[in-house]
């Protein structure tokens, strides 16, 4: 049958065919396949390379071929850098999602018992000058004036381990202050900013959490301090729906209100049009760093013709500089004088 | 014999998978077909991780959070660049997530047939083992074409041309595995004419705000060459309100502007056999990908081949998984012994 021979001619064609790519794949892995293949991440020419340099130490007469040479690399110069970024060094997510998914962050750091990382983060830097007075003083000079002043008078205690995001007029993206706060695991940590209200002659002190905002201001001021990363506040309800369940986010409420209180009492004492505008909570980026607690101050307010006098006095911004300290200190002293978990309730 | 070795226990699932340069797809023996786009993301930062939540992204939903991810799509143009970014990792993912997509049952072993680009096959034939390995028990690489080819059991005298996004893939068959000369492959195929689409509209409607997503949606709902009796309207934002734009001729230009490469290639590698074989073979050309949907190219390359005499054309049925389907025929017919371990 004419069929038949066909399909036993195509039969033949197959199995030719299939007995060919059989080969073809083992021409592509050089045949000793078991060898070559487990060498994961190594190109033909990386490997040639590493065989070169593991010849030279071969020949070099020692027994030094171990991996940690292998993994630097030598330079003319004799230094040794770091070897090129392989993906166990790059970023790695997991360590993010272990993060995000660890419940119980920091227990014992909720009531300032294990504070021994501190970060000033002075808003702004660089190209980014935050706010302006209407004299020309731009916010993120008079925040990082007030940032190293803070920082000097935790060090005079010898405890802590201050650290800055910034110590110059730097440009800082936010993602990176992120990072820093990060990296540093930083127990505790302070962003500086001031604000700045056109239409009222006042002066508003405030201090933010990390948390959803319904009023309209808060969002706008978010949607200003948030400028520097890519971050849009749609993106944020998720986040703040995470984080919410996830971090103990009173830790951060108790350390805003500690320091929103020692600003303002003695402010007040300076400036008549001082207004408190309390503790409240806002999507700023710059927060998410920190485990908790982590606050944003607006510590001063720019638009205010006598504070924007004051502020370019030393004794104005060495006074902010105490009270953020009396407010860090307030914190983490309450926690060790042994407040227990009935901090926790809501009390105000 | 073939049809024994395709009956094999359950201790093995066979899959299929056609590594795109845009769509990737995976066809299982135990019956699962599925498709992701051949984007990968990663969250660029911590900030970008709590925004969307996982480490690793795929396709349109890759896409939606683009602002918040590093996005790669390795085989853009065909070609894994080792080394380069995050290529490797790229296709890594992609494969895992296909697998996982496809379901084995746990203790399963998986043996695969990957289908890959003609050029990735020529430049990163190690690149794509390395990245396959991890995820199954043993393994083959085959082209693209030639993966549809056998799928649609056209073993001999036929030629197949995938048109996919970064490539078009051509392939001729006479009876063996196709050698390196049996295979071309051209850049014209679906990017290209989305640049075409895109610099063509941005020249007519200066003041309209479009992307290359949008324009891509606009060729794939209304590609097509010659003619069609179709008005072609889209909305495009003008200075923030929706407005109603003819792109009818762009749409137009934008795909033919494929058409005299796709004629040449396929001519051109007709022309190496005797008259004979081409006769056979010019009879017996079938398109694939993506880039075969675009109405009345069927028509135009017949007619264009025809000036040598009789030709007949034909689309395959099911373009995004047609790779997948032949590469999971491949697998099953394999005689058990080639499936080495790896
Ligand atoms: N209806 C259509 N008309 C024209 N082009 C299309 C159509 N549908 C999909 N495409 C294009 O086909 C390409 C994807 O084809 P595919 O075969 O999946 O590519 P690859 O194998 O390279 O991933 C894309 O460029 C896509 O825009
Ligand atoms: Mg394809
Ligand atoms: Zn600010």
């Amino acid at each position: 049958m004419i069929s038949a021979f066909f399909r036993k001619k195509e039969l033949k064609v197959r199995q030719e065919i299939l007995k060919g790519i059989y080969e073809e794949n083992l021409r592509i892995i050089g045949k000793k396949k078991g060898a070559l293949l487990r060498q994961r991440t190594f190109s033909p020419n990386r490997l040639l390379l590493i065989l070169c340099i593991a010849a030279i130490v071969v020949l070099a007469g020692g027994n030094y071929l171990d991996a940690p040479l292998l993994a630097e690399k030598q330079t003319a110069g004799g230094t040794v850098m770091r070897p090129l970024p392989s993906s166990a060094e790059l970023p790695n997510p997991s360590d993010f999602k272990a993060f995000i998914t660890n419940a119980d962050v920091s227990v014992s750091r909720t009531f300032g018992l294990g504070v021994k990382t501190i970060m000033i983060d002075a808003g702004h830097g660089g190209v980014d000058s935050g706010t302006r007075g209407k004299m020309g003083t731009a916010e993120k000079d008079i925040a990082l004036d007030i940032a190293k002043r803070l920082k000097s008078r935790l060090d005079k205690y010898g405890r802590f381990h201050v650290v800055m995001t910034r110590s110059e007029d730097v440009t800082l993206p936010l993602n990176k202050r992120v990072e820093l706060a990060r990296e540093a695991k930083a127990d505790l940590f302070v962003s500086i900013h001031l604000n700045y209200l056109p239409s009222k002659p006042i002066n508003i002190i405030e201090t933010y959490y990390f948390g959803p905002s319904a009023d309209s201001k808060t969002q706008e001021l978010a949607e200003q301090e948030n400028a520097g990363s890519q971050y849009g506040l749609g993106e944020f309800k998720e986040i703040i729906e995470k984080l919410g369940q996830k971090l103990k986010l009173q830790e951060s409420r108790e350390l805003a209100y500690s320091i929103q209180k020692n600003l303002f009492v003695n402010m007040e004492k300076e400036n008549g049009n001082a207004y408190n505008f309390g503790v409240k909570r806002a999507p700023f980026v710059v927060l998410l760093g920190a485990e908790v607690p982590a606050v944003l101050a607006e510590v001063s307010c720019l638009s205010n013709r006598q504070e924007e006098k004051q502020l370019n006095t030393e004794a104005h911004r060495e006074n902010i500089a105490h009270d953020l300290e009396a407010g860090i200190l307030d914190y983490i002293n309450k926690g060790e004088a042994g407040y227990g978990a009935d901090r926790y309730a809501e009390k105000r | 014999m073939a049809q024994t070795d395709t009956r094999k226990k359950d201790d093995v699932l066979f899959v299929g998978i056609d590594l795109g340069t845009s769509r990737s797809s995976i066809s299982a023996g135990n019956g699962k077909r599925e498709w992701i786009e051949s984007f990968v993301g990663w969250p660029k930062d911590f900030i970008a991780l709590q925004v969307v939540g996982k480490p690793v992204l795929f396709g349109s939903e890759a896409l939606q959070n683009r602002l918040s991810l590093d996005i790669c799509r390795p085989l853009e143009h065909g070609v894994i660049k080792e080394g380069i970014s995050r290529n490797d990792e790229a296709v890594k993912e992609i494969i895992r997530h296909l697998i996982e997509l496809a379901g084995p049952a746990s203790g399963q072993k998986i043996h695969a047939v990957v289908g890959v680009p003609a050029d990735t096959l020529k430049v990163n034939k190690l690149a794509i083992r390395k990245a396959v390995t991890e995820f199954v028990h043993s393994l083959m690489v085959v082209t693209e074409p030639f993966a549809v080819a056998y799928g649609m059991n056209l073993l001999n005298n036929s030629m197949v041309i995938d048109i996919g996004a970064g490539t078009a893939d051509f392939c001729i068959m006479h009876g063996s595995i196709p050698s390196e000369e049996d295979q071309k492959t051209v850049l014209t195929a679906g990017d290209y004419i989305d640049e075409q689409l895109f610099s063509y509209l941005s020249e007519k409607y200066p003041n309209s705000k479009f992307n290359k997503n949008m324009v891509r949606q606009f060729k794939e709902q209304y590609s097509f060459v010659r003619d069609t009796p179709d008005e072609i309207r889209v909305e495009i934002p003008v200075d923030g309100k929706p407005v109603m734009h003819d792109i009818k001729n762009e749409i137009r230009r934008a795909c033919e502007s494929i058409l005299p490469a796709l004629a040449e290639t396929t001519a051109e590698m007709i022309a190496r056999f005797d008259p004979e074989f081409q006769v056979k073979i010019k009879n017996n050309i079938v398109l694939a990908g993506g880039g075969s949907l675009i109405r009345g190219l069927r028509e135009h390359l017949q007619d264009a081949l025809k000036e040598y005499g009789p030709c007949k054309v034909s689309c395959v049925e099911d373009p995004l998984f047609a790779g997948s389907d032949g590469a999971l025929k491949l697998a099953q017919d394999m005689p058990s012994k080639y499936w080495e371990p790896l």
